[in-house]
């Protein structure tokens, strides 16, 4: 009996160690080191809250968090709206033809954000990149248009970059969702004159609605830690692109951290970015009402 | 046994394959730890690794001991080294890092600095004096220095002679950047009459502060003195600053962005701008990823702010550091001479990088002074040897990309306001700019409560 009751526990072990060591710990030195200004590998002095002091005095923090906030607006108001576009659309089709087109969507992220960046960078390139021949050819103008170094075009660049890589990731939980909804009941409203808005907006999204929560949730959460795409995408400026416009939170944390070499201003940033996370993702599920389920 | 395990197969096989993996683990480093070299050598440089084998190779025969060379991204090295410094695991004896990546580790006291003070025995051994002396500036810090510089990188101008050749163009009429910008009329054109422009004088950069870093740094102003003390905001740069923007925008601009790889590559080819920035890394690159313009270019000194002032600037840099916890630092040393000071080797190395190396007396091996095909001919070593003594001192604070990049945004800023006012209060918004930039950089400085020594 005794030997039963200790079981759980060994068996348990191996993962609590892991989460011990390589998770809790760091979440707790990061809350130390968030009061503390570091100064190369070596010293450590107790700081207070002027780390966050200084974060909220900086205006360079501010255009990292409006970047990211204009980011994630674009991916909710528009990756998602395309993915669920995308979806409906698959969920009609039938036979081979869908089953290409959704491996075709959905390979973009297979390669990755770094690939996508580097991929970008090219077809973004002023005079021979292709998205400027393409826009020279059609419109008679944008040949020279410099996406990259150009501080109005550089968020619109990271949103196209991303919109590639995300809208067929996106459209694969949309369409396992469609695929889940009751169609006795969409015929039902069917039967009952309604037309096809109707029917979705009254039936199909109600059906879907915790993976619609899901999908906005881990979209808002994945944009407020982009990092490797602009990284990759403005490698020339360590990812912050022309006067900052493509910085986004985690850049800012990763220059102020590891280039910069103030570890405690890092892992305020870190704490700063968790609880905006936490609070939108909060604020998110309450308003959807899947808190009251 | 299967029957008797108390809870069952699955947890046998999992106890199973936690023992084996451990004893494996085990293993691994036991065996790792027999097979571990003398000295271990990390590089970010692929175009050095060849002749850094080659090195020790001579090394191992001459000394009995084992050298291992390793190739690390730029990027990862850093980091694994910052973070092997912090949780105190095995570093390599030497490394070899890229400018600005020093900054990082020499923060804080100098006894926390985590590399071997090198200042002593440059001193001691004569070593400085043979050195191009504000190569050191990159790897100092409060006058101490804490890498060999690998190289001098002088800026030079790469220019398609071919056409200039065409068009009645005597680069060597060109002596400052007034006389460069009268060539304007002559090629800045649109070839075609699409009414977009075909050619233009000089690819410079818009949205990165590298083309009026380079440009400061041929004035002599470094972004920071040799005290890391803040030098954005002076005269000199908001001259700098009207006169990079009225070249790269406006109907009477000269240059354009030709932008990285492929895209370089194709302007060079195609004749975009006829000059582009280049030090001798920049060379070497080129011939190495653009073939097919083998025999179009030659290379000038660049043209100085006034007659007879300063030809060349520099850009960029490595440095080889040794870590404070090798357990082998005196023959690290004697590693890191072999590589840096050696005659024999620094030929070697030139024949394969085309890098003029920062020790005067090896300016007059053969090796720099074999004409270059891809250059039609010039012995483009002994071009680059000749600026070298006047290439400027570049400090390194860990402030510095902060700095650069906030210089970025004063030369945007200028941008905008000249293409929506002109010339109407331009300098006015520069000095503006520059102070309050400034005030934003130090105000990161001044809160550092440990640097106060």
């Amino acid at each position: 009996m005794k030997q039963r009751g200790l079981a759980p526990y060994l068996f348990l072990a191996p993962y609590l160690v892991v989460l011990l060591v390589f998770t809790l710990y760091p979440l707790a030195n990061a809350a130390v080191l968030a009061f503390q200004q570091t100064n190369g590998p070596a010293t450590r002095a107790f700081v207070g809250f002027d780390n966050f002091r200084f974060i909220f005095s900086d205006p360079t923090f501010y255009q990292a968090l409006k970047n990211t906030t204009i980011f994630a607006a674009c991916s909710v108001l528009v990756q998602l709206p395309l993915s669920m576009g995308l979806a409906l659309l698959l969920n009609e089709g039938k036979g081979r033809a869908r089953a290409l087109l959704r491996l075709v969507l959905f390979s973009p992220n297979l390669v990755g954000q770094i690939f996508v960046g580097v991929l970008f960078s090219v077809l973004f390139t002023a005079r021979y990149g292709l998205v400027n021949r393409f826009l020279q050819a059609l419109f008679g103008w944008g040949l020279e248009k410099q996406w990259l170094q150009d501080p109005a075009l550089v968020m619109p660049a990271i949103i196209i970059a991303a919109l590639w890589l995300y809208v067929g990731f996106n459209m694969i939980y949309f369409l396992a969702a469609l695929q889940s909804v009751d169609k006795t009941l969409e015929e039902a409203a069917r039967v009952d004159g309604a037309t096809r808005l109707q029917v979705f907006w009254n039936v199909t999204l109600p059906s879907m609605r915790h993976v619609v929560v899901f999908v906005v949730v881990t979209s808002l959460i994945g944009s407020y830690q982009l990092f490797e795409l602009p990284l990759a995408l403005l490698s020339s400026s360590n990812g912050r692109g022309p006067d900052n416009a493509g910085l986004t939170v985690i850049t800012y944390l990763y220059d102020v951290g590891f280039v910069t070499g103030d570890l405690g201003l890092g892992s305020a940033v870190g704490w700063v970015s968790a609880i905006i996370i936490f609070t939108l993702s909060l604020l998110q599920i309450r308003f959807s009402g899947l808190a009251e389920e | 046994m299967l029957e008797r395990f108390p809870f069952g197969r699955a947890p046998l096989w999992l106890l199973v394959l936690a023992l084996a993996s451990t004893v494996a683990v085990l293993l691994t480093q036991r065996l790792g730890a027999a097979a571990r070299p003398d000295l271990s050598f990390a590089t970010s440089a692929s175009t050095h690794m060849e002749a850094y084998r080659e090195a020790a190779a001579i090394f191992e025969k001459k000394r009995g001991v084992r050298v291992s060379v390793e190739l690390v991204h730029s990027r990862a090295l850093q980091t694994r080294l910052q973070n092997a410094m912090l949780a105190k695991s095995p570093v390599p004896d030497l490394v070899e890092l890229l400018y600005g990546d020093i900054a990082y580790f020499t923060r804080g006291p100098l006894s926390d600095v985590g590399l071997v003070d090198l200042t002593e025995r440059l001193d001691k051994q004569g070593l400085k004096e043979r050195l191009v002396e504000s190569r050191l500036s990159l790897w100092s810090s409060r006058g101490h220095a804490f890498a060999l510089p690998h190289d001098v990188h002088p800026v030079m101008l790469m220019y398609r002679a071919d056409i200039l050749e065409s068009l009645g163009i005597d680069v060597n009429a060109i002596e400052t950047w007034d006389d460069f910008v009268a060539l304007r009329p002559k090629v800045v054109k649109d070839l075609d009459g699409d009414g977009v422009i075909d050619r233009y004088l000089i690819d410079l950069p818009i949205g990165e502060s590298w083309g009026v870093l380079i440009l400061l740094l041929q004035r002599g102003v470094s972004l920071f003195d040799e005290h890391g003390k803040l030098q954005m905001n002076q005269p000199a740069t908001v001259d700098t600053i009207d006169w990079y923007v009225h070249q790269v925008e406006g109907k009477d601009r000269i240059a354009t962005q030709c932008g990285w790889g492929q895209s370089l590559m194709k302007a060079m080819k195609d004749g975009l701008a006829l000059f582009y920035v280049a030090p001798d890394w920049r060379t070497h690159s080129i011939e190495m990823e653009a073939p097919n313009v083998r025999g179009l270019f030659r290379v000038m000194p660049l043209p100085a702010w006034t007659p007879g002032g300063r030809r060349t600037s520099t850009w960029g840099g490595s440095g080889l550091a040794i870590t404070k916890a090798s357990q082998h630092v005196e023959l690290a040393w004697d590693f890191a001479k072999l590589l840096y000071f050696d005659r024999d080797e620094l030929g070697r190395r030139y024949r394969a990088t085309k890098i003029l190396p920062p020790l005067k007396d090896s300016w007059t091996l053969p090796e720099l002074a074999e004409p270059s095909d891809f250059f039609r001919g010039q012995r483009i070593g002994e071009e680059f040897a000749k600026l070298a003594p006047d290439v400027p001192a570049d400090w390194a604070t860990p402030y510095k990309g902060r700095a650069e990049d906030r210089l970025g945004g004063v030369v945007l800023h200028a941008l905008e306001h000249f293409r929506a006012h002109g010339d109407d209060g331009l300098r006015a918004l520069i000095q503006k700019e520059l102070a309050e930039k400034s005030a934003d950089v130090e105000e990161l400085m001044n809160r550092n409560v440990l640097d106060k020594e």
